[in-house]
């Protein structure tokens, strides 16, 4: 088994090209079983388009702190941004230490979940396919059924998935637009709208893309792609990333009583 | 999501009494496709039943006929209340509106603690006892936040929105009751609305995480006997409190260690029962290990929305910064 799995993966296209060739296993209802923990292994989550390394925002965190360079997962290299979309994102990127939601341990939204440096873990089940991810305790049940409206505006949306193939397609809407998609600044407004894919390529990776549009923050539609990888460690299993705690200081510090007073 | 107050008043049909789990009941689940018994479904929490029975009631375990009537007229009462506090709900107050507020179905449950028989705590150890009056400082545990805010770190895991810990996350609360069960091959995942948790819990044999690593949530590992969903849940850190919200129960900050082991087993009495008990094993905290039992009815209509505890967390600068507004009116 394990040498089989070897020579479908030499024998698979690269991780990030579509490999039709490719059958997944089924799950249970017959459908392609993307069920695993997975994580990107990219440098998405700091900037989504091209970027040098840099320093990071606190010099007392030496090259720990510092922002490894990365090449862009945008569809054409750039996010279309609107004239004043762009001026607003510059100021996100100035003053990221303090405002970027993942500082303060806010849940990271669509589609940053998928990238961050952290493990998700994918469940198919009969009541929908589970998104679970390590950062924040964050998650998100995919709901296969007739689509609806988003009862309410929420951090990780309303999602709506189905089958093409064996590629799962989830249409992410009720995105309060307050997540940002990366550490840069880059963000959206509550007018967002994601539809993702995921698709199997081989045993151990999924195709993802995200197509986002927002016509009050962009000139038009734009996608991002990248490779999910299967993080395949006999012993794999989220562990547990409560950052509140970690950011409380960020935040209510400046309450704390001084002493002496 | 708040349940609809309106459920109350169709709730015309009182349910029966379901104190004990009857074992001996010939009830078969239906099962997965894939063979396990099938507990998924939407469960939320039911208001209504204290964690600890009243002394007096002893070893009673369900109300009399005219206990529970009683209660019955209090709810309907409470329910009218409510529903004309609705009018006024543009008054200004720190807390919700009382229509807001999820009362629960009247039950005869006397109190959710099946074990120790007479529905109370048992005694803490002297250790705990010393740990308890010791504890920062001699503030003690946070628990049951006591108004002093000198820092976020004097409020409980309530306010500062952190998690309630498995078990409040499940002990009904005033809103946000809602739990879900969902099964893969394999997997039980247990989402709980408060706050906003999906704890993910292997069912092939796996060993526990290595001790060094001490969560919230604990390391869950589940497995069948018969139809229960039998979870052992170890890994625990000290940090989190048992009881409602996470943060104690009345007069007790609900502190347990980081040794505590807990055994939850989860059963359908019928198609839309399902028996959540679980016992408390912690020899360093209590003197005897107790269980608690909480009646959960199915329905499919609850909506379980995310709740963005921390992310609209309001409520800790205000306090912050209200204490220190107050400190400096007295020094001026």
């Amino acid at each position: 088994m394990r040498i089989l799995s070897i020579l479908l993966l030499l024998a698979a296209a690269p991780a990030a090209a579509q490999n039709s060739a490719y059958r997944p296993p089924r799950a249970p209802d017959g459908h392609a079983d993307l069920s695993g923990v997975y994580e990107a292994l990219n440098t998405a989550n700091w900037d989504l388009e091209d970027h040098g390394a840099h320093a990071g925002t606190l010099w007392q965190t030496g090259a720990i702190g510092s922002e490894p360079a990365g090449q862009s997962v945008v569809e054409g290299g750039v996010i279309p941004y609107k004239p004043e979309a762009l001026e607003k994102k510059k100021a996100n990127f100035a003053n990221r230490r303090t405002n970027d939601p993942e500082a303060k341990c806010y849940m990271p939204g669509i589609p940053r979940a998928n990238y961050m440096p952290y493990p998700f873990q994918i469940v198919q089940t009969p009541r929908g396919i589970m998104f679970i991810y390590e950062y924040a305790s964050a998650n998100r049940l995919v709901d296969m059924g007739k689509p609806e409206e988003a009862l309410t505006d929420t951090w990780m949306g309303t999602n709506y998935g189905h089958w093409e193939g064996d590629t799962l397609v989830v249409d992410v809407t009720g995105l309060n637009g307050l997540a940002w998609f990366d550490r840069a600044g880059d963000f959206a407004s509550k007018q967002l709208h994601v539809v993702e894919r995921f698709t199997p390529v081989d045993p151990y990776h999924l195709n993802y893309e995200a197509a986002i549009e927002d016509p009050t923050v962009f000139t038009r539609p734009w996608k991002i792609r990248m490779p999910l990888y299967r993080r395949v460690e006999e012993n794999a299993q989220l562990l547990e990333f409560k950052c509140v705690e970690f950011a409380e200081e960020l935040l209510y510090g400046q309450y704390t009583k001084k002493p002496g007073k | 999501m708040m349940r609809v107050v309106l459920m109350m008043f169709v709730a015309g049909v009182s349910l029966l009494a379901q104190t004990q789990p009857d074992r001996s009941k010939s009830w078969t689940p239906p099962k997965t496709p894939w063979g396990d018994p099938d507990l998924q479904g939407m469960w939320p929490g039911n208001m209504g039943v204290p964690l600890q029975r009243p002394v007096n009631m002893g070893d009673r375990t369900a109300l009399t006929d005219a206990e529970f009537a009683a209660k019955q007229a209090q709810a309907k009462k409470q329910a009218q209340a409510d529903s004309q506090s609705t009018a006024a709900s543009d008054s200004v107050g720190i807390g919700p509106p009382s229509y807001w507020v999820e009362r629960g179905t009247p039950t005869r449950q006397t109190s959710l603690i099946v074990d120790p028989p007479d529905g109370r705590l048992p005694p803490l150890t002297a250790a705990e006892q010393e740990l308890r009056k010791q504890a920062r400082g001699g503030k003690g545990f946070p628990g049951e936040w006591r108004g002093e805010a000198n820092s976020y770190a004097d409020l409980n895991l309530y306010y500062r929105c952190i998690t309630r810990g498995v078990l409040g996350s499940i002990i009904p609360v005033i809103y946000n009751n809602g739990n879900e069960i969902l099964q893969a091959p394999g997997y039980v995942i247990i989402r709980n609305e408060m706050i906003h948790e999906a704890r993910v819990i292997p069912l092939d044999g796996r060993p526990h995480l290595a001790p060094a690593i001490r969560q919230y949530m604990g390391d869950s590992r589940g497995h069948w006997e018969g139809n229960t969903l039998v979870i052992e849940t170890t890994n625990f850190t000290d940090k989190d409190a048992i009881g409602s919200n996470g943060a104690g129960y009345p007069g007790d900050p609900g502190h347990h260690s980081a040794d505590l082991k807990l055994i939850e087993r989860l059963t359908l009495a019928d198609a839309n029962t399902l028996n959540y008990e679980a016992t408390i094993d912690d020899p360093k905290t209590w003197t005897r290990p107790w269980t608690i039992l909480i009646v959960l009815k199915r329905n499919e209509k609850y909506q379980l929305l995310e709740y963005a505890c921390h992310e609209g967390n309001i409520a800790m600068g205000d306090i912050l910064s209200g204490a220190r507004a107050e400190e400096s009116k007295k020094t001026k």
